[in-house]
């Protein structure tokens, strides 16, 4: 590294004292234009076509400059004036693709070509620098986009490659793999540094920190004014729990295989499959065909629930991905909850952050699988009556007949239960769309859907025969990995069930699903799923290889899982927890800038150190013992500079301390013929430099 | 016995060549090294009196050919002649069949005549018109050479430099070796009545003496990082060549028999480093030669 550095200043110097331009070598273009698109490339998939074709069209120009002789800007008036019709024609797409604002996406698509623009330009090796370090900016970019291990090694390469770039610039000559090598080991050197660096340097929570506003492809919330069965488009990359249920909405999340959420229980004590039901936002106000939540207002309308737990609590750590609402999921039921997000448990049992979850986020839980809810009273009970006028009337007319022939209300509802379980009913994940009443139509007509039907249709059931009852959503199962054993829910284990109120007992969880097809709460939603959304379609039928397909499924799950929650979503909670697990006491920022301060200062002693003493660390004893030798004299202020001879140091010390001439001789001579005769009487030197302690 | 032998002729070479010892040791070195050597000075320094020395005191046979810009191949390597009573022709050996050749004022010849010595000096013989006549064994050259500066010469190409382990310089005697010079007997007087020291025969073994001084790997890496350091820092338009690496420790090793070792150390290396370089490499910046050397060897530490 060192040795490059001196390079690059006597390059530097040369160039200074010299004025005309030295031309880098065709080899060093090459590398850094080869390079330079392997940086860009991924970035084509989120740009505007254009961005690419200038791009090419840069790089296409460069090359026939190296190939045919093509000229260059700087050859004729007239590509120069082309050349910056392009850069304009570029910023004026920029403005026309993005608007005013230079956000994020707009300044990369400006980074992009303006790199290639400027490798169109490259004539000393001035401009190599000069574009090798906008190389390295591209590469930062692409963390806006994607932190994901794949990037993070792409990028690695990358930044390898750019310093073979610096490297073939100075040493056009060297081969390949001396240039990749060299740049690997600067890229390893930097490694003690980065670690420092990222351990230690202060995370503090906030916008200063974090990615610019855009940089989180967070969906647009689903609308409110969602009609029956409509498609989301399909560009929202990721998707979420929506605040309201419309029929046809879980069925699109089930579509998606994207992580919602990440579970580490402690001790991997893991609660019966039949109790993973993973609470989200609950909803009470229906107009016969949407379902909404309760305002604010009357959420805040809260006395203290009343929680009677049983049993043991399970405690448990949860990563939450982003999805720009403020509900946090739990098991139910939550006895403790985090206090570092401000989270607030609502009237309807939902965890509530204050602020929209637009990071990953961790928080520490522990929950009771059994518990009472609200036992003797709950405020909101009368919203969990209301039903929409003038709808539903066969639903109505079905509810009013099992509620005649049942003698309570736990035997009514076991009553609507057998009613789904005994007619022909079905679970489908393509059910038919609903029109009209939906309710009824499905009740009657359809007679097929998935949890949010049978939820919806139960509730409804239930408040027709006077029993309070609201949908809960949520997700219900995920998946352990027997890797990390990390349970890992999905976007497709959506679901939705529904809770009834009876005097005494409280909120009880109700899944009709369950009645139709308890494999779904069982054995969770993968077995329901087409066979190739389990595996490839081409192995589907090779046992042997699913189950490779699968082991190294859950690996690389595994690997994802903590390099999401250790690195990605390393932020301020993780620091504060890892340092005082390291021993510092009560972290805040000023220790942390303390000890990378004398990290770095460690770190740089470090290579001062060996550099100063380049190879003399002795690699073998001989080596070693005439080091000791040389500490002895150095006592004396008779020091050996490294391009010393052995014979002119001997020399030098015998003639400055005449009384140990003899000895220092004969040392000496030992030394020589040890070191560079192979004689083998290094036990005799040794023994002399032992017996050799000169005294002033 | 061989350092013996060494030191005599030292001493008979320093009895006629006043205050150059140490440019006397490295000749001798450069010679049981089996190396061809330049001698770069201003005339009448004495760079044909230490040829001339050198030859007498080891007992070779000596030629001397004075170069000058109209000088032709066959001046040197010999000529062809057809011979109307044997109605044949005869091959008539040039001045190069010999065992020590000193080519005066090799950069006042032609290219062309320089490049035929050279290929000569570097293949041991000598084909013409087909035939091939092998040189004496020993056989070396003693070439020298003024300073480029001067009017009239055709300077050496670098891959002919390379063709010569060592240069070396003679320099202006120091004031004491001067007035000795002066005041003492004519110097072609003393070179009659000097003593071949040995014969060719012992010249040639210890030739073989030399080549098998002991070389550790620990004097190896030195020799490598010096190589490196010419290749990498920089400083000169092209590293040393693995032929100068050889050089370096062919010299080396006889500079450490000359020394009375059988072993090699930096110090030898270090001695010989300046001998053995200075013609090969060419610095970006225009400095002393001496500088850079020297700086080139204050940079490499010894592994």
């Amino acid at each position: 590294m060192i040795s490059i550095g001196m390079n690059v200043y006597r390059h530097w110097r040369y160039m200074v004292s010299k004025k005309p331009v030295i031309a880098p070598s065709k080899t060093t273009i090459h590398w850094l234009m080869v390079t330079l698109s392997i940086i860009a490339i991924p970035h084509f998939f989120y740009q505007p076509l254009w961005v690419a074709a200038i791009f090419t069209l840069m790089m296409g120009w460069r090359a026939m400059n190296s190939w045919r002789r093509w000229p260059l800007p700087v050859d004729k008036r007239a590509l120069k004036v082309l050349h910056s019709f392009f850069a304009v024609l570029t910023i004026v797409l920029v403005f026309y693709s993005y608007g005013i604002t230079i956000g994020r996406d707009a300044g990369v698509a400006l980074l992009t070509t303006m790199a290639a623009f400027k490798v169109v330009e490259v004539r000393s090796l001035r401009d190599i620098y000069l574009s090798c370090f906008m190389g390295f900016f591209l590469v930062i970019t692409h963390f806006f986009f994607n932190q994901s291990i794949p990037i993070v090694v792409l990028m690695l390469v990358n930044v390898i490659l750019l310093i073979c770039c610096l490297i073939t610039a100075n040493e056009s000559d060297s081969s390949i793999k001396h240039r990749l090598k060299q740049s690997s080991i600067i890229v390893l050197q930097a490694v003690p540094l980065m670690l420092l660096l990222f351990v230690l340097f202060p995370r503090i929570s906030g916008p200063i920190w974090g990615l610019p506003n855009d940089a989180m492809d967070i969906p647009d919330s689903l609308p409110d004014s969602m009609t029956l069965g409509e498609v989301p488009p399909q560009n929202n990359a990721i998707t979420g729990m929506s605040d309201n249920i419309t029929i046809g909405n879980i069925s699109q999340l089930i579509q998606s295989d994207a992580i919602a959420f990440r579970v580490k229980f402690e001790n991997n004590q893991f609660p019966q499959r039949q109790d993973l039901y993973w609470r989200g936002p609950v909803l009470w106000h229906t107009d016969g065909k949407r379902w909404l939540p309760l305002t604010e207002n009357q959420k805040r309308h809260e006395t203290t629930s009343k929680i009677h737990v049983t049993g043991n609590a399970l405690s448990y750590n949860i990563t939450l991905e982003p999805h720009d609402r403020r509900w946090l999921f739990a098991l139910d039921f939550p006895t403790k909850y985090p206090q570092t997000m401000q989270t607030r448990l609502s009237a309807d049992g939902g965890l509530n952050s204050v602020e929209a979850i637009k990071q990953r986020v961790q928080y520490q839980l522990s929950s009771h699988t059994d518990y009472l809810f609200n036992p003797d009273s709950d405020p909101n009970l009368r919203y969990g009556l209301n039903l929409p006028d003038d709808h539903h009337p066969r639903s109505q007319q079905l509810a009013r007949q099992l509620l005649e022939s049942s003698t309570s209300k736990t035997a009514y509802i076991d009553a609507v239960l057998d009613y789904f379980h005994q007619q022909n009913f079905s679970y489908s994940l393509s059910p038919p769309a609903l029109r009209g009443d939906t309710i009824d139509q499905f009740l009657f007509e359809s007679r097929q859907g998935f949890c949010e039907h049978y939820a919806a249709s139960f509730t409804v059931l239930m408040r027709a025969a006077g029993i309070p009852a609201r949908i809960v959503t949520g997700y219900q199962g995920g998946e352990i990995n027997p890797v990390d054993q990390i349970l890992t829910v999905r976007q497709r284990d959506a679901h939705a069930w529904t809770e009834v109120w009876l005097p005494e007992q409280g909120w009880i969880r109700i899944d009709p699903t369950a009645a139709v097809a308890s494999n779904r709460v069982d054995f969770g939603i993968r077995d329901l799923l087409p066979a190739e959304r389990r595996s490839p379609a081409a192995i589907a039928n090779h046992d042997r290889l699913v189950e490779i397909w699968q082991s190294a499924k859950n690996n690389w799950d595994a690997l994802n899982s903590a390099w999401d929650m250790w690195v990605v979503s390393y932020g301020p909670e993780r620091q504060l927890d890892l340092l005082k697990k390291l021993g510092m006491h009560q972290p805040d920022w000023q220790k942390m800038i303390a000890w990378l301060a004398i990290g770095i200062a460690l770190i740089f002693v470090w290579i001062a150190w060996t550099t100063l003493r380049q190879k003399s660390v002795s690699k073998n004893k001989v080596q070693r013992v005439y080091q000791t030798f040389c500490g002895k004299l150095a006592r004396f202020n008779i020091i050996k500079r490294p391009h010393e001879g052995p014979e002119d140091f001997a020399l030098r010390a015998q003639h400055a301390l005449p009384e140990y001439q003899q000895q220092i001789a004969s040392i000496n001579h030992l030394y020589l013929h040890v070191r560079y005769r192979g004689d083998t009487i290094a036990e005799d030197f040794f023994q002399a430099v032992k017996q050799f302690d000169p005294h002033p | 016995m061989t350092q013996d032998g060494t030191d005599r002729i030292l001493h008979a070479i320093n009895s006629v060549i006043l205050g150059k010892q140490q440019p006397v040791k490295l000749a001798l070195a450069c010679i049981i090294a089996r190396g061809h050597l330049l001698i770069e000075d201003l005339p009448g320094v004495g760079k044909t009196t230490l040829a001339h020395t050198l030859a007498t005191t080891l007992g070779l046979r000596f030629q001397r050919v004075q170069f000058t810009s109209d000088m032709l191949p066959a001046d040197i390597l010999g000529v062809s002649i057809y011979d109307p009573e044997k109605h044949q022709f005869s091959f008539h050996r040039g001045p190069i069949f010999t065992q020590l050749l000193l080519a005066d004022e090799i950069n006042r010849a032609s290219p062309r005549t320089q490049s035929a010595l050279l290929e000569a000096m570097e293949e041991q013989q000598v084909t013409i018109e087909g035939e091939s006549f092998s040189l004496e064994d020993p056989f070396f050259v003693i070439a020298t050479q003024n300073p480029l500066h001067q009017i009239g010469t055709f300077p050496l190409p670098e891959s002919q430099l390379d063709r010569f382990l060592m240069r070396i310089q003679l320099g202006y005697p120091d004031h004491q070796a001067e007035r000795a010079l002066l005041m003492g007997e004519d110097r072609r007087q003393m070179l009659k009545q000097l003593d071949a020291q040995i014969t060719p025969l012992k010249l040639l073994e210890l030739q073989q003496i030399a080549s098998k001084v002991l070389l550790s790997d620990a004097l190896v890496d030195y020799v490598q990082a010096l190589l490196a350091y010419t290749r990498q820092s920089g400083q000169f338009y092209n590293g040393l060549s693995p032929r100068a690496g050889l050089g370096l420790i062919q010299a080396a090793r006889a500079w450490a028999m000359i020394n009375g070792r059988d072993f090699v150390i930096p110090e030898d290396v270090q001695a010989l480093f300046p001998g053995i370089v200075q013609h090969r490499l060419q610095a970006r910046e225009h400095l002393p030669s001496t500088d850079w050397v020297n700086d080139i060897l204050q940079q490499v530490a010894i592994p």
